[in-house]
């Protein structure tokens, strides 16, 4: 399904993004940390040169120094691998971006199980659980690049602390170009009645495929897409989930403190008599190594396999 | 842009008394902060904000300010108490150092001071941000120096040997690095927990300019730090300092470190510090 020959890599939107703001007088930095190529940054550095600082294999440092250069009047973007923003310089996230409040925002790239077989040291699966205990970073995951482009450029303009979650593969359009991204809104993909399927970034296009095959078998379901975790205006899933009153989550991500969690508060809290079932990494293991796609089956979150979830739960 | 003050060296001798009698009273009423950290940096506090550090009281947040970080959060007492004998606060808040939302909480924080660049305590993390500010300085050719003062443990932090390579790196000469190496840490002289000596060296062959004052001495850390030129390398201050300076039965001792005084302490460091 990924590697649509009309796809996009969501950093070349991004790269795309960040140049044409910056040629309109955003006064952006970019900050990486030998991640040159990880984050395709090579047209911006070629057009502004200046802008582009490297602060070599120092992801905590790379993180201060971004909250420094925010601080000192820039809109301080980094871009390295998601595991090694989250984890390696989580302090400097939670204290020099979070708590100070600085306008820095953050790409974090290849994450979920974008580099499968390189192993759990190569993997985020919790990057959302993690941003989402630092109260007031915003976190969004653009799903396509119609939607990306709208993401970095209200993230760029908002002043305070960003996460977007970046995926590597290639992802085609599941928007229209007249789709118009809302911070905070809930993304309908596609209206059912039978279940209710709630994924983010690249599992949306596992969603939307089971929902096709799902219609295949007669059965339909809402398709909801999380681009804005935080904000998040919860009644739109509110709505799907007392109508269906079966949901499942799907996410390249553990099953704890991501969007399995999310809607499980939101079940929880507005007291809405709905099963769920979250589809992700299971908790107290690190991830299966292996191709993507691979590990996708493994833990259910392709098309098929969530497909067969929502049948089984049906019955 | 000047300092708002610009004092001789008497007169910061005088400040610095005021600034250790008031980290006395402070502690002693909130029963609880960091007084051996508190001490021994009133010398390089009181030398920045009444001389060395450009800024107006009126626009804490003019963008050509020198920036000051208080990479060694803890010392934030000696910071608060600098700020109020400036008149940048309020010294009526004396008594309330550490109550419930304080504006003057146990760690910096910029939300609660204009003065407060950044919000420290967790180590290691001031002289990373304090290279960004000093990149962004560069970029927007402002001509505003980025004061940073780490603690000497502080260094045991891997994240301030990051910031120095790319300090040196980006030739970042408008940084300057004060360490306020009074040898303690929080269970024990530095040398016995992990050493850092020898510490110049490391410095220098990290990029720094590297320059060993008497941290202590207001006379000593005014002519340093007012010699330095601009020529291509960030600077490196390592400003020798006592835990506890001033009062004789709190310097150099590892339980000062968060020690605070009794009664009858406070009345003998009044009477040494009156001296």
């Amino acid at each position: 399904m990924l590697g649509n020959s009309v796809a996009q890599d969501l950093r070349d939107v991004m790269v795309d993004s960040l140049t044409s703001l910056t040629r309109q007088g955003l006064n952006i930095a970019v900050l990486v940390s030998d991640s040159t190529s990880t984050a395709k940054i090579a047209p911006f550095k070629q057009e502004f040169p200046d802008r582009l600082i490297n602060v070599g294999i120092a992801e905590q440092s790379l993180i201060g120094t971004a909250a420094g250069m925010a601080l000192g009047g820039f809109v301080a973007v980094t871009a390295n691998a998601a595991p090694f923003l989250v984890h390696r310089a989580n302090e400097q996230v939670k204290n020099d971006v979070c708590y100070s409040n600085s306008n820095v925002k953050l790409m974090g790239l290849n994450a979920g199980v974008c580099y499968g077989p390189l192993a759990s040291t190569h993997h985020a699966i919790d990057d959302v659980s993690i941003m989402r205990g630092f109260g007031n970073i915003l976190i969004f995951t653009p799903s396509d690049g119609i939607e990306a482009r709208q993401v970095f450029a209200y993230a760029l303009n908002y002043v305070g602390p960003v996460y977007i979650r970046m995926d590597s593969a290639k992802l085609p359009n599941i928007h229209d170009e007249g789709y118009i991204f809302r911070p905070g809104q809930p993304d309908i993909l596609r209206l059912g009645n039978d279940i209710t399927i709630i994924a983010m970034g690249s599992t949306a296009h596992e969603a939307v495929a089971a929902g096709k095959l799902l219609q295949e078998d007669g059965i339909s379901a809402d398709i909801i897409s999380l681009p804005s975790i935080r904000p998040l205006e919860p009644s739109k899933i509110v709505e799907s989930l007392c109508k269906t009153s079966l949901a499942i989550t799907v996410e390249e991500h553990s099953q704890h403190g991501g969007i399995g969690s999310l809607v499980s508060e939101i079940i929880a809290e507005h007291g809405i008599q709905c099963r769920l079932k979250r589809l992700g990494f299971p908790e107290g293991k690190f991830a299966v190594s292996g191709p993507r796609d691979e590990m996708r089956k493994h833990i259910g979150i392709d098309a098929a396999s969530v497909a067969r979830t929502a049948k089984e739960m049906i019955k | 842009m000047n300092n708002p003050f610009e004092f001789n060296t008497e007169e910061i001798l005088h400040e610095v008394k005021e600034i250790r009698k008031n980290v006395l009273k402070m502690n002693h009423g909130a029963g609880q902060g960091h007084t051996g950290a508190d001490l021994s940096e009133a010398d390089i506090l009181a030398s920045l904000y009444f001389r060395l550090l450009r800024y107006t009281k009126e626009n804490p947040r003019d963008p050509q300010r020198d920036r000051f970080i208080l990479s060694k959060g803890h010392g934030v007492g000696g910071f608060y108490c600098t700020l109020m004998q400036a008149g940048l606060l309020d010294k009526n808040l004396l008594g309330t150092y550490l109550e419930f939302d304080s504006k003057l909480p146990g760690h910096p924080v910029r939300q609660k001071n204009d003065f407060v660049e950044v919000n420290t305590g967790a180590l290691g993390h001031g002289l990373p941000i304090g290279v960004g500010m000093a990149i962004a300085a560069k970029k927007q050719n402002l001509d505003y120096k980025v004061y940073v003062l780490t603690g000497d443990g502080e260094l045991q932090e891997g994240s301030n040997w990051e910031a120095a390579m790319t300090a040196s790196h980006y030739k970042l000469d408008n940084l300057i690095w004060i360490i306020d190496r009074n040898n303690l840490q929080l269970a024990d002289f530095t040398e016995n927990i992990v050493a850092l000596e020898p510490l110049g060296q490391k410095l220098e062959a990290f990029g720094m300019e590297y320059l060993e004052i008497n941290g202590n001495d207001p006379g000593a850390i005014i002519s340093t730090i007012e010699s330095l030129a601009p020529n291509g390398k960030p600077k490196a201050i390592l400003a020798r300092t006592t835990k506890g300076c001033g009062v004789s039965f709190i310097e150099n001792q590892p339980s000062w470190h968060h020690k605070v005084p009794t009664d009858e302490e406070l009345s003998r460091a009044m009477e040494e510090l009156s001296c």
